[in-house]
């Protein structure tokens, strides 16, 4: 059979609250709390002319703190973090302004032994996108950036740059460190998004 | 699947004649939200391949009648349907245990949400939102009221038409699917930018639920509908060689 795949479609206006709050916190999963070094992940989503984007959607999709996914693809899958889920959602207020805590990922492994710089999935839905749009986060302080098979389809070094989360001390709250990406829907300085 | 393997499953980009546009006459902010620069192509590894396992476990599952608030409690106003169908990939296997969930307006046009300022009552017995599973055939099914017409509030006017939201969790992040489906034959269809962003004819079909005979019972008399979904992910062609 050769279906094909169902149109997308805007997440709109009206994305119930209710499925996205408790959904920003990853780092606490059946109970337990994830291991590793808990971070902030946030920042301002904004569009054309530095308009703040308020009403989104945006969900993460990472790798424990020894980088691995709680998936069973991945080979470790049996080691991973009975304390981490991977997988969260949060909405950006009427500034524009968002916020995960999460954990630090580990350096994801492939199936052929190579590894991934540590990264998390980012995807971004919002009124006016009528499909989602996808990039992927790194972090600054980590090692083996300029290997990641992602991140080298990124030809621009201005733009590969805008990948980066950084340090803000302050994002930081109750002695856990926060990392700021701004998400640049349109406009100056916008964000790299990937063919979906 | 075995831990450690990969699926012999490829994902291709989006044929984009079968989707929406992504800039839409009259739907102003889709000139301000999307990427000025092409998007890039990228190689997919397995964070791409894989995606949430089993969120079932990390979010709350309902029972898929949102015809009440609670259990048992006071019907919503509304015509009362049955809506079904299934999740495959696009060799039509099934996608078993996909989390489903679904968001829609009251049959007044009014979600429960704090930026919807249309003056339409709140029926106090119905939320119109909640998640649930497909089975191992991957069939899903809920009970709902037919949700009501809207108003666009912000810069351009226009009444959208009802339709209800589907979110899926799909095996991998490749497939995290958003979607509306309409009702046939209503007339706001004919006008709203949405619906229509689709240019393909064939896949605009696609995003209209099929009415169903009715099943009549003495009991309970449902409205049925289906809609199918097809999710990225289609067997590797061998290789020839």
């Amino acid at each position: 059979m050769n279906l094909s795949p169902s149109p997308y479609g805007t997440i709109g206006p009206f994305f119930p609250f209710q499925l996205v709050d408790d959904c920003n916190d990853l780092t606490r999963f059946e109970g337990r709390t994830a291991r590793g070094q808990h971070i902030w992940l946030g920042g301002r989503v904004v569009e054309e002319g530095n308009v703040p984007t308020g009403n989104s959607v945006l969900e993460l999709w990472q790798p424990d703190a020894n980088g691995i996914f709680r998936h069973p693809m991945d080979p470790q899958f049996r080691d991973v973090d009975a304390g981490f889920f991977g997988w969260g959602r949060a909405r950006t207020d009427r500034q524009g302004a968002y916020r995960f805590r999460t954990v630090l990922p580990g350096a994801s492994r492939e199936l052929d032994g190579t590894r991934r710089c540590p990264h998390v999935n980012l995807m971004v839905l919002a009124i006016g996108l009528t499909r989602r749009l996808v990039t992927t986060i790194f972090f600054a302080d980590m090692p083996d950036q300029v290997k990641d098979p992602v991140l080298n389809c990124v030809q621009d070094p201005a733009a590969r740059h805008r990948l980066f989360a950084i340090r803000d001390a302050a994002l930081d709250s109750v002695g856990v460190p926060g990392y700021r990406f701004d998400v640049v829907l349109r406009g100056e300085n916008e964000t790299p998004f990937f063919i979906d | 699947m075995a831990t450690g393997s990969l699926p012999q499953v490829e994902y291709r980009p989006y044929d984009d004649s079968t989707q929406s546009l992504r800039y839409i006459k009259g739907y102003p902010r889709s000139f301000t939200r999307n990427p000025s620069q092409p998007l890039i192509e990228r190689p997919l590894t397995l964070s791409e391949l894989s995606g949430p396992f089993e969120p079932e476990r990390r979010v709350e599952i309902c029972d898929g009648d949102f015809s009440s608030a609670t259990p048992g409690g006071p019907r919503a106003i509304g015509q009362l349907m049955n809506i079904s169908g299934r999740v495959t990939d696009e060799d039509g296997a099934p996608i078993a245990g996909a989390m489903i969930e679904i968001w829609q307006a009251n049959a007044a046009g009014k979600y429960i949400h704090e930026w919807d300022r249309h003056q339409a009552p709140i029926d106090p017995n119905f939320t119109g939102q909640g998640r649930f599973l497909t089975d191992r055939e991957g069939r899903y099914r809920f009970r709902t009221i037919k949700p009501g017409g809207y108003p666009v509030m912000e810069s351009d006017w226009w009444w959208r038409p009802p339709h209800i939201h589907f979110s899926i969790f799909g095996p991998s992040w490749m497939d995290r699917f958003i979607t509306q489906i309409f009702f046939p034959g209503e007339p706001l269809n004919e006008t709203d930018l949405l619906f229509n962003g689709v240019p393909d004819p064939e896949a605009r079909q696609r995003l209209l639920f099929e009415p169903r005979p009715i099943v009549v019972t003495q009991s309970l008399n449902l409205l049925e509908f289906e809609r199918d979904f097809v999710l990225r992910g289609k067997q590797r062609t061998p290789e020839v060689g």
